[in-house]
C-alpha cells in the first residue's frame, strides 16, 4: 500500500512539473514579450462589442510593436492583476492607463509618458452635489490603486468622506447610480467616454492633480522593451499616427458613432445573449475545463491525502494533516494570488493564470475531499478490518476490498457537493484574469453597463451547469449504490 | 503444519499493558493439536485480549508467542502469512456488508490465489451447507439474523482451511434461540479434529467440548484443567466463586 501511495504521489508530481514546464517553454528563440492591459477603462482598454479588446492603450501598444518588430502577447487582465503580474515576473510590461507616480516608481520603471490625464470627481445624475465640499459625511466611490482613488485619498480628511473601494470601474460607476454613494472620482478622458457612452453620471469638478500615463516595466528588468516604446512612441507621435489613435476614441466624431451604436443595441436579456454569445460561450468552455481538471486532480489528490491519514505510518498521518490544515485553512482567493503571484516570485518560474488556478483548486478542493475520505474512512466499524486481517489479507487488500467499498458509499454525498463547490469556486479564479464565465460577465459589463441583466445572464448558466454536474453525480451514485 | 512437537500454541510469560495499565500479568499455556481449550473468567480478566494477542490483532509487549511453530513475537514474523492457518471468529461477526455471503466465504482464498474461483466458489458452498445455510449463498448479510451470520463468519474462517480456530465470545452478542444453531457448528467442528480456542460465557458448552478449561481473572491464569476438575472440583478460591456466580444465576 505504501508503495502504491508513493507511486500515485509520483505521478502526480509529475502531472504538476510537466504543466508547470508547457508553461514556460516560451523562453527560447525570438522574445515574445507578455504585455497586460486593463480590462474595464474605456477608452484605454476594453472589449469591443465584437468581443476583441480595443482602446487607447491597446491601439497604442500594437502599432508601437509593429513601428519596432516586436513581438508582443497581450494579456487583458485587469489593472490589479496586470500590475501584480509585472511585479512577480509572470508579465513584462503593463499599459493599463497606469498614472506615473513617485511611489510606483520604487516598483516599477515608467516610459515617456503618453497621455496626459486629471481627475475628475462625477456624480448621479440627479445628484445635488456640486462641489468637493457637499461630500462631507458621505461615501464615496474608488477603484483600487489608480490615480482617482490616490487623489480622492489627498482629500479625504480635508473634506471629511468616506471611502469604499472596488475592482471594477463599473462596480463604482453603479455604486454612485445607485446611491450607495455621493462620487465617483475618475480620470478625465475615462469618465468623459463612459457618459458619452451612457453611464448615468455627471462631472462636476474640472480635471485636476493632473497625472501622466505611461507604458511600465518591473523596476530594473526589461530594459530593451523599455527602450523601443519610447522610441516607437516617438515615432508614432512624428508621423501623426498618435493623433489618429486619440482621434478615433475621443474625437468629437467617434463620440457620435459611439453613442448611436450603443442606443441602437438591443439590451433585452435576448439580445445580449445573441451579441455576447461567442464571449459568453468561451467563458463557459473555461469554466468547464476549470472544473473538469480541477475535479480529477482534485479527487486524486484528496483521496491520496485521505488515504494518508488512515494508514498506519506517523509520517503520512502527519503529512496528511498538515496539508489538510493550510489548504483548508487558507482561503481560495488568497491562495490563488499566491501561487499566482507568490510562487513565480519564489521559484522564478513563470506558471500560467489557468495553471495556477487548477493548482489552486486542486490543493484547496483536494484538502476538503481528504478530510472527508479519510472520514468516511474512520467512519466504517472497526471490526471490519481486524476480520479482514485475521483473514491473512494484507493491509492494502482489506482496504481495497473490504474498507473502501463501504467508505466510498458513506463519501458519495460528500464528492458530489464537493464536485459542485469547485464549479462554483472556478468563480474566484477570476482574480488572477482566467477568462471564465464571471471574468467573461465583468467584461461584457464594462463595454454595455447592462450589469444586471449580464449578471441575470451568468447565474442562469452557472444554475444550469451546477444542474447537469448534480443529474450526472446522481446517475454515476445510483448505479453505484445499486 | 510446522508444529514438530505436536503444539500449536506456546505462550511463554505474555505481558500486555495498555499505557500503564497491565492487561495480562506474564501469561503461560499450551494447547496441542486437536485439542479444544475453553476460556472463562469474569468480564475484564483479559481473556479477550489474550486471544488476540495469538494473531497479532494486539501486539504483545513482553513474552513469546509462537504459533504453528512461527514466532509471532519476532517482528521479521510475515503475519499474513500466520493469520493465513489461523481462524477467528468475533463476537459481532463482522461478515462484509458491501459483499454477498458467498463473496465473503470465497474473498480471502482468491485474493490470496489459494484457489481459482470457481473451486473457491464450490468449497464455499460445501462449507455454507455445512453451517446449515446453502440456500443463503446469494443473500446479503444485512438480511441474515445473528445466528446466520455467525455461522457464515465461522463458514469464511473455515475457507482458509486453518489449523486453529480462535472464538471471541461468539454467542454473546445473539438471542438465546440463535445460540444453539452457532454452538451445534462448533460442536461438530470440534469433533472433526479442530484446534479451537474459545473464550465463551457458555458453560455447558465448555463442559461438554473442552479438553481442557482455563479460567482467567485479573489478568492472570488461575486455574487450568479437564472440565470435571474446574467444575466439579475448582481449587483456587476465586474460581469457586466465580462458577457459583454463573451457575447458580
Amino acid at each position: 500500500m505504501r508503495k502504491k501511495i508513493f507511486w500515485f504521489a509520483l505521478l502526480c508530481t509529475t502531472l504538476f512539473s510537466a504543466l508547470l514546464v508547457n508553461a514556460t517553454t516560451s523562453h527560447a528563440a525570438e522574445k515574445t514579450y507578455t504585455i497586460g492591459t486593463d480590462i474595464t477603462y474605456a477608452p484605454f482598454d476594453f472589449q469591443g462589442s465584437n468581443g476583441q479588446y480595443t482602446g487607447i492603450d491597446i491601439d497604442l501598444i500594437k502599432a508601437i510593436a509593429k513601428e519596432e518588430h516586436m513581438k508582443i502577447q497581450l494579456k487583458p487582465v485587469g489593472f490589479n492583476a496586470a500590475v501584480q503580474a509585472v511585479e512577480a515576473n509572470q508579465m513584462d510590461g503593463v499599459i493599463a492607463g497606469m498614472t506615473i507616480t513617485n511611489a510606483r516608481k520604487q516598483q516599477f520603471d515608467f516610459s515617456d509618458p503618453y497621455y496626459y490625464a486629471g481627475e475628475v470627481m462625477a456624480v448621479a445624475k440627479n445628484s445635488k452635489v456640486k462641489s468637493l465640499s457637499d461630500l462631507r459625511g458621505k461615501k464615496v466611490a474608488l477603484k483600487v490603486g489608480t490615480q482617482g482613488a490616490a487623489y480622492a485619498k489627498s482629500l479625504q480628511k480635508k473634506y471629511g468622506f468616506k471611502i469604499t473601494e472596488f475592482d471594477q470601474s463599473n462596480d463604482m460607476y453603479n455604486d454612485v447610480i445607485t446611491g450607495n454613494s455621493a462620487a465617483a472620482f475618475e480620470d478625465y478622458p475615462v469618465m468623459a467616454y463612459g457618459i458619452q457612452n451612457g453611464i448615468k453620471l455627471k462631472i462636476v469638478t474640472k480635471p485636476a492633480q493632473g497625472g501622466n500615463y505611461g507604458f511600465a516595466v518591473k523596476k530594473g528588468e526589461n530594459p530593451e522593451l523599455l527602450a523601443k516604446f519610447n522610441k516607437g512612441l516617438k515615432a508614432l507621435k512624428k508621423n501623426g499616427q498618435y493623433n489618429k489613435i486619440i482621434a478615433k476614441y475621443l474625437g468629437k466624431s467617434s463620440v457620435a458613432k459611439a453613442t448611436a451604436t450603443a442606443q441602437k443595441q438591443d439590451n433585452s436579456l435576448w439580445g445580449l445573449v445573441k451579441q455576447n454569445k461567442s464571449a459568453l460561450g468561451n467563458g463557459l468552455l473555461q469554466t468547464l475545463y476549470l472544473t473538469i481538471i480541477s475535479i480529477v486532480l482534485a479527487t486524486i489528490f484528496g483521496v491520496i491525502i485521505g488515504l494518508m491519514q488512515v494508514v498506519p505510518a506517523k509520517w503520512a498521518n502527519w503529512t496528511s494533516s498538515t496539508l489538510i490544515y493550510i489548504f483548508r485553512g487558507m482561503p481560495l482567493l488568497v491562495l490563488a494570488l499566491f501561487i499566482y503571484i507568490g510562487v513565480p516570485n519564489l521559484t522564478g518560474n513563470k506558471i500560467s493564470a489557468f495553471v495556477a488556478g487548477i493548482i489552486t483548486l486542486t490543493l484547496n478542493e483536494g484538502a476538503y475531499t481528504a478530510a472527508f475520505v479519510s472520514g468516511g474512512i474512520t467512519a466504517v466499524d472497526g471490526g471490519q478490518m481486524e476480520a479482514a486481517r485475521s483473514l491473512g489479507l494484507p493491509y492494502g487488500k482489506a482496504m481495497r476490498r473490504v474498507i473502501l467499498p463501504q467508505g466510498i458509499k458513506i463519501m458519495i454525498p460528500s464528492f458530489i457537493n464537493q464536485f459542485i463547490i469547485t464549479l462554483k469556486d472556478t468563480s474566484i479564479l477570476s482574480v488572477i484574469g482566467i477568462l471564465e464565465l464571471t471574468q467573461t460577465g465583468k467584461i461584457i459589463i464594462a463595454r454595455n453597463l447592462q450589469g444586471f441583466k449580464v449578471w441575470t445572464i451568468v447565474a442562469i448558466m452557472y444554475i444550469v451547469i451546477i444542474t447537469l454536474l448534480t443529474w450526472l453525480s446522481k446517475a454515476v451514485e445510483r448505479r453505484i449504490n445499486k | 503444519m510446522n508444529a514438530v512437537d505436536n503444539n500449536r500454541v506456546v505462550v511463554t510469560d505474555l505481558v500486555k499493558n495498555y499505557g500503564s495499565n497491565e492487561v495480562l500479568k506474564g501469561l503461560n499455556l499450551t494447547v496441542k493439536n486437536n485439542e479444544v481449550v475453553c476460556m472463562i473468567g469474569p468480564s475484564g480478566s483479559g481473556k479477550s485480549t489474550f486471544l488476540r494477542c495469538l494473531n497479532k490483532l494486539e501486539d504483545p509487549t513482553k513474552g513469546k508467542v509462537v504459533v504453528d511453530g512461527f514466532d509471532i513475537s519476532d517482528k521479521k514474523t510475515n503475519m499474513n502469512k500466520v493469520r493465513e492457518s489461523i481462524g477467528m471468529v468475533f463476537q459481532h461477526f463482522n461478515l462484509f456488508p458491501n459483499l454477498t455471503v458467498l463473496e465473503n466465504v470465497m474473498l480471502a482464498p482468491v485474493e490470496l490465489k489459494k484457489a481459482t474461483k470457481s473451486v473457491a466458489e464450490k468449497e464455499a458452498r460445501q462449507l455454507l451447507a455445512e453451517v446449515g445455510l446453502a440456500e443463503k449463498a446469494d443473500a446479503s448479510p444485512a438480511s441474515l439474523s445473528g445466528g446466520q451470520e455467525q455461522r457464515v463468519a465461522i463458514a469464511r474462517a473455515l475457507a482458509m482451511h486453518p489449523d486453529i480456530m480462535l472464538f471471541d465470545e461468539p454467542t454473546s452478542a445473539l438471542d438465546p434461540e440463535m445460540v444453539g444453531d452457532v454452538l451445534d457448528v462448533m460442536k461438530k467442528l470440534a469433533k472433526q479434529g479442530m484446534t479451537m480456542i474459545v473464550v465463551t460465557h457458555e458453560m455447558g458448552f465448555a463442559k461438554e467440548v473442552a479438553d481442557r478449561v482455563v479460567f482467567m481473572a485479573d489478568g492472570h491464569i488461575m486455574e487450568e484443567g479437564d472440565p470435571q476438575q474446574i467444575f466439579d472440583h475448582p481449587q483456587n478460591p476465586r474460581t469457586q466463586d466465580f462458577l457459583r456466580k454463573v451457575l447458580n444465576a
